[in-house]
């Protein structure tokens, strides 16, 4: 629990640094005009402490977890939870399920995030030379998209894992093939809109090179969008994680992640059915606070988007406002 | 509208064929090629010239791919490698399976979320929409198939009421009550995926249009709110979710795949996960291909029916809404 008041520190810095230096130069803050309003959304601050949270866990796992998370000892499988020295019981090898929990938290949120930044590299280069040149190219890019979006995702991933066998760099890379489609589009569309502005015009007249166009003065016109999608996009990859785990084509045995305890588990449902609540719980909490994380980063930025109000606070308000009048 | 229908007809055969290269061409980039996993272990090497020969995978890859594309559009899907089974046998009745529980939960969570979404646009952060927003929330965040396994735990294992797994009962196949009860634990599964994004979506809709001039226009006139709601409003703001639907597709048939396995449901999705792990890469091609096909008609209907329910749409303009 104690972990839980250090968070914010943590989490901060870790989606500041970045804007933080743009910030410190831009006459207006406006980081700091996102950050207030980011803090004001109260899922999105109870997001980032308990992400903050399991970041702290996979970091210090080998302080954590009492045991080697894959010690056998069939002279203590299937303790229940409350054993000593056990505190979530054991697994059908005695493996204690606590520490096992507690190292596939590095193995979710690895996936996470390396998928969602080889996504957005994928997609921003895509879609930034989609938008940017057009023509074919565009429509070449265009139809490439169209293609991916009508392949079921679940069903190229598990080819590829079948084909090529199930290795850790395999799965992060078919999973960012699949994912970068969102990004390319939203580029895409942020750069046909820029393209034809004065701006880009005077960068071309003093020669700068469209590379440089592209990548200084276009792309960090897009960067909060991408943001946003690649906060959902490490839900989406841990997501998917633990579903080719569960399948037994994602991660493989002397690793252990949340998708193959779960799948332990639904072999040994009658012998304890706890087993499988734990790491389901665990995906569940990490993807719901990255969701609430992105959900919270694209209302603040976005200027149209109204506070949330609660009935029961406006109409306290409205009496106010009636009772003063008076 | 003729025009339309023949460029966008034309845009999925297109897509269709560059589907059927990427999934030959994943097969044919296995290490090995298929030639290994073809060939029966053990032969003397001249045995398996005969037997490449025979099979046709000493030919170049071009025309290789020109054969198995003919044998597919005649309708051949090929043959099992281990007991060289025709491969349409073994998928067609599971492509069954698989529509009548996807066919249920999608329908059942469309009755569910739509009318929850409007209701929620009327009265926008009310109770109704805070639960809603729970379970959408909930719904995208947690895993489908562990869903299932609590579930099963619980109302299978727990309060033994429903069957824990497959479609039928032994020797009660064809009793519609029977496959009631095995439908009620993967739908419910697979339905409250769908109802987190259909309601958000029926509500954000609806939000949008409930904003508009015209529906000031028709509240000043006096039109009552039921009548604003209903006739004015509702029309145009299921225009948007036809699209969702028809892009939800892959998920549909990719969410039924985890959902079946769990269930050990005789559906297309188990079949792909245990081809997958025999290896069996006929059968994997041909599931891919058939569910692309599906995906690509279901696009394909969703953009006709926006045209035809959209009058403002423009068709001479390149492609539709992908474009």
């Amino acid at each position: 629990m104690t972990e839980l008041n250090l968070d914010p520190s943590l989490g901060t810095p870790e989606l500041g640094s970045g804007e933080a230096t743009k910030a410190a130069d831009a006459p207006s803050s406006a980081w700091r005009l996102f950050w207030s309003k980011f803090s004001r959304n109260r899922f999105a601050v109870i997001g980032l402490i308990v992400l903050g949270f399991f970041i702290l866990v996979a970091l210090f796992a080998r302080l954590i977890a009492p045991h080697d998370p894959t010690y056998i000892d069939y002279m203590f499988a299937n303790l229940p939870a409350g054993s000593e020295g056990h505190l979530l019981g054991t697994d059908e090898l005695g493996r204690d399920i606590f520490s096992r929990l507690v190292y596939s938290s590095q193995t979710s949120l690895m996936v996470g995030f390396s998928v969602a930044v080889a996504a957005v590299c994928i997609g921003s280069i895509l879609g930034a030379i989609s938008g940017y040149f057009g023509g074919i190219i565009d429509t070449i890019f265009m139809r490439i998209i169209d293609v991916m979006y009508s392949l079921p995702t679940l069903f190229i991933n598990i080819l590829v894992l079948a084909i090529f066998g199930s290795k850790f760099v395999y799965m992060i890379l078919i999973l960012s093939l699949t994912s970068w489609m969102g990004v390319a589009r939203l580029v895409r569309g942020v750069f046909l809109q820029l393209r034809e502005m004065q701006y880009v015009e005077a960068a071309k007249a003093i020669g700068v090179s469209n590379w440089g166009i592209i990548f200084r003065h276009l792309l960090r016109n897009a960067s909060f969008p991408i943001i946003v999608n690649a906060t959902l996009m490490v839900g989406g990859a841990i997501l998917a994680e633990s579903a080719l785990s569960f399948l037994g084509l994602g991660i493989q045995a002397p690793m252990t992640s949340w998708g193959i305890m779960l799948s332990n588990a639904q072999e040994f449902m009658l012998v304890d059915p706890m087993q499988a609540v734990y790491p389901g719980l665990c995906i569940l909490i990490v993807v719901l606070a990255v969701n609430f994380i992105g959900d919270g980063i694209r209302d603040a930025m976005d200027p149209r988007h109204k506070v949330m109000i609660s009935r029961r606070r406006l109409d306290k308000w409205r009496e106010e406002y009636y009772k003063s009048e008076i | 509208m003729t025009e339309y229908l023949v460029r966008r007809l034309l845009q999925s055969v297109l897509v269709l064929f560059l589907i059927t290269l990427v999934a030959f061409g994943l097969i044919h980039a296995a290490p090995g090629g298929p030639t290994q996993i073809m060939l029966s272990p053990g032969l003397s090497p001249e045995a398996l010239k005969v037997q490449a020969h025979n099979l046709g995978l000493d030919q170049p890859l071009h025309i290789q791919y020109i054969r198995w594309l003919g044998d597919m559009l005649k309708g051949d899907l090929g043959y099992t490698f281990k007991n060289n089974l025709p491969v349409g046998d073994i998928l067609w009745p599971t492509v069954g399976n698989t529509l009548v529980l996807m066919a249920v939960a999608w329908l059942l969570s469309l009755i569910i979320a739509i009318p929850w979404g409007i209701y929620n646009s009327t009265s926008a952060y009310g109770i109704s929409d805070q639960v809603a927003s729970f379970v959408s929330y909930v719904g995208f965040a947690m895993p489908a198939f562990w869903f299932g396994i609590l579930l099963q735990e619980l109302f299978a294992l727990k309060l033994n009421l429903l069957p824990l797994s497959d479609m039928w009962t032994m020797g009660e196949e064809g009793n519609i009550g029977n496959l009631i009860l095995h439908l009620l634990m993967p739908v419910t599964v697979l339905s409250l995926g769908f109802l987190a994004s259909y309601v958000k979506y029926s509500r954000s809709s609806m939000l949008e249009v409930l904003d508009q001039d015209y529906i000031r226009t028709a509240r000043a006139k006096g039109v009552p709110e039921r009548k604003v709601v209903f006739r004015h409003a509702l029309r145009n703001a299921l225009i948007p979710i036809i699209t969702v639907l028809g892009l939800d597709l892959p998920i549909l048939v990719g969410g039924a795949t985890l959902t079946e396995r769990v269930f050990n449901w005789p559906g297309m999705g188990r079949l792909f996960i245990e081809m997958a792990l025999a290896r069996e890469y006929s059968v994997l091609m041909a599931i891919t291909i058939v569910t692309a096909v599906m995906v690509i008609i279901g696009n394909l209907v969703a953009d006709i029916l926006y045209a035809i329910v959209d009058p403002r749409v423009q068709l001479g303009r390149k492609g539709g809404r992908a474009a």
